[in-house]
């Protein structure tokens, strides 16, 4: 669990509680269009999600935390770039956020949005 | 570029007169260029964010240096195809967040002018339109206060520009204006900003490529930054030390008194010989620079001051083993090592593990050198660490028995005064660091810290790498052994057992306090339950738990 000693006692902070302050860090982030539901098989009506444990996956394994970020970018960046940029984002804000070190931020790219400029 | 290029006067007059065509695409953006790489460290300055995008100066310099590489593989004279070439060499090359928005910018910049072979008014206008456009698609909630809104700002202008008829050169310096104008906003947009004291640092990339161009223009140097000092408020040196280049080991950070007035350019091409992310501060009659360097030249920043002024303060940090804290998984915080004045008396300790170390630089280590049991240090490590010390008295913690030979040598070699606390653990190490008084006289002061030893005892818990049989205590390999003062005197099935025996051992019903660190290998969960059953075992005593982060010990107990 993300659990932090604390002199009364001990906190502890739910996945969905990371989820969502990743999710709100990843789409800030420069490049990401959205956020993509982790399984295909749950169609494409619901390829981009607004719901933040949708896309995003935090796991506990004992102290260490992982984040999981499946995203959507936009067609002609330098998709590198861009998930380099949302990791370090995320691990930024959720470090921040809660005060605890973050193992991993794993940035999966579901896909490409392509948007007309013209 | 200067030698290729026509007279300015001519130069000026061309461009003023004609659409802009693919060689003067290629002048302007390589211009642009140069003009950035000139003031990258004044960008890199700028970043409020630890985190998120590193160097922002160093960024768009590598996205825009990459841009121009592929620029210069075109040889026909065509704005368009100049221009997609910069949007592609822009795109393979970018780094961070603002050179990924910079590639954005170039590709719509690009893209609405495919096929031009020079460029209007109307067709810059557009295209700066295309690029705000561009740009803002590429991300779901823009912040404004950021390069975003320089770009728009910078479309808003051009299209004003060319509404009113201006020809592409003074619809350049409109737009240049507005980019200036508008970096200048961003702190009133971004409040994260304004409490930095900062302008936008992407903001002021962008606005700087705009001036470059127009510095070609109108024949102006390229090469130099224009550097003022900043005020010490604004001064970030924290973001500074958390990008560290390679070879940039040791932060340095002088306040002095110039003799004369400093001269700032001469000042600054003095430092960037020595290093880099330099950044300079103007208070009250003093300056502070701020310079990180290689090993090697670490003592040059404070020679060069003493050559121009006198020195008030010094602060030098070793910048690598900071890192390598941040990186490990106990630290949050780079520990902060006490800022010795020159009268004073520094203490050097040697220590393992992020949360011993970051609990020595809270009780005021100067210094703090990586080492313990199965890794000591070398005379030369410890050398180099109180030499590095802007103060002639030391006091040495070895804070282990190997460690006591390498620390005494390291005392005689030195020049200055050094004295060694011949510590033979981690809390003997505490118990004289709590002792530590920097202003008082230093035999004294060791003297004292030599009494404090005997007031703590020491319990340290790991595993058995062979079989042994020491004073009656036989122990098979893997097996748990607990450790008073050195020497083996309980040995368990698992780790709780071991600790609980070693305390009885310890006679620790007659001491007042237990403190408990857990090394790198133990987690906080079953740091917590060991700890419950020691309090429950000594209701009375008071028992603290610290996350130690050591190697090799499982537990250092503490008992005084």
């Amino acid at each position: 669990m993300a659990t932090d000693q604390v002199p009364h006692g001990s906190i502890h902070i739910a996945p969905r509680a990371i989820a969502t302050i990743a999710y709100q860090a990843a789409v800030e982030s420069y490049g990401v269009v959205g956020l993509a539901s982790k399984n295909v098989f749950d169609g494409l009506t619901n390829f981009i999600v607004k719901d933040p444990t949708h896309g995003i996956e935090v796991r506990y394994e004992g102290e260490a935390i992982s984040i999981d970020l499946y995203v959507v970018v936009e067609y002609g960046t330098n998709i590198k770039a861009v998930a380099d940029s949302v990791a370090s984002t995320v691990r930024f804000h959720v470090e921040k956020a809660i005060g605890l070190p973050i193992l991993e931020v794993n940035v999966h790219v579901q896909g490409l949005r392509m948007s007309n400029a013209e | 570029m200067d030698t290729e290029s026509p007279p300015t006067s001519l130069r000026i007059a061309v461009l003023q007169q004609y659409p802009v065509n693919g060689r003067a695409v290629k002048h302007l953006a390589e211009a642009a260029y140069a003009w950035l790489e000139a003031n990258k460290q004044t960008v890199n300055a700028l970043n409020v964010f630890p985190v998120p995008d590193g160097d922002t100066g160093t960024n768009m310099v590598l996205t825009m240096k990459s841009a121009i590489e592929e620029l210069n593989k075109v040889h026909e004279n065509e704005a368009g195809e100049m221009l997609a070439a910069l949007a592609q060499g822009a795109l393979m090359g970018a780094r961070g967040n603002s050179g990924v928005i910079l590639s954005q910018l170039w590709r719509g910049f690009a893209r609405s002018v495919e096929g031009k072979e020079s460029l209007n008014s109307q067709d810059l206008a557009q295209a700066f339109v295309t690029a705000r456009d561009t740009a803002y698609k590429g991300v779901v909630r823009p912040v404004e206060g950021t390069i975003l809104t320089v770009a728009k700002d910078m479309a808003a202008a051009a299209e004003s520009a060319a509404s009113e008829g201006i020809s592409p050169i003074p619809l350049l310096r409109r737009v240049s204006q507005a980019a200036k104008d508008s970096v200048q906003r961003t702190p009133e947009l971004l409040p994260i900003l304004k409490q930095a004291g900062v302008v936008d640092s992407g903001g002021k990339g962008l606005a700087l490529l705009m001036e470059g161009m127009l510095r070609w223009v109108e024949g102006h140097q390229l090469h130099t930054a224009e550097t003022i000092a900043q005020p010490i408020a604004a001064m970030n040196l924290e973001a500074a030390t958390e990008s560290v280049e390679e070879g940039q080991d040791y932060e340095v950070v002088v306040d002095f008194r110039p003799h004369t007035e400093l001269d700032l350019p001469r000042f600054y091409s003095d430092l960037e010989k020595m290093g880099t992310s330099i950044q300079v501060g103007e208070g009250q009659d003093m300056y502070r620079m701020h310079i990180h360097v290689p090993a090697d030249k670490r003592n040059e920043p404070l020679d060069y001051i003493e050559t121009i002024g006198n020195w008030t303060n010094v602060k030098m940090e070793n910048l690598m083993s900071q890192m390598d804290e941040i990186r490990s998984k106990v630290s949050k915080q780079p520990p902060k090592v006490a800022m010795v004045q020159p009268d004073e008396i520094a203490v050097v300790t040697v220590a393992a593990g992020a949360g011993i170390t970051r609990h020595f630089a809270e009780l005021g280590a100067a210094a703090i050198v990586e080492g313990g049991q199965t890794m000591n240090p070398s005379t030369a490590d410890l050398l180099a660490s109180l030499e590095n010390l802007p103060t002639d008295k030391v006091i040495i913690l070895p804070n282990n028995k190997n460690i006591i030979m390498t620390a005494n040598a390291a005392a005689e070699l030195t020049v200055k005064k050094a004295v060694v606390v011949p510590t033979t653990s981690i809390p003997e190490g505490f118990a004289a660091m709590l002792r530590h008084n920097p202003k008082g006289d230093l035999e004294a002061v060791a003297n004292e810290m030599k009494d404090g030893l005997a007031e703590v005892q020491t319990g340290e818990i790991t595993t058995a790498t062979r079989d042994v049989e020491i004073d009656g205590v036989k122990v098979k390999v893997g097996q748990i052994i607990g450790l008073h003062n050195d020497k083996m005197v309980i040995a368990a099935d698992d780790v709780e057992k071991a600790c609980l025996k070693l305390l009885k051992q310890m006679k620790a019903n007659e001491y007042e306090a237990i403190t408990i660190f857990y090394g790198e290998d133990v987690h906080a969960e079953q740091a917590a339950e060991i700890t419950d059953s020691i309090r429950e075992a000594y209701p009375e005593k008071v028992v603290d738990v610290h996350e130690g982060g050591q190697p090799h010990y499982q537990f250092i107990l503490s008992v005084e």
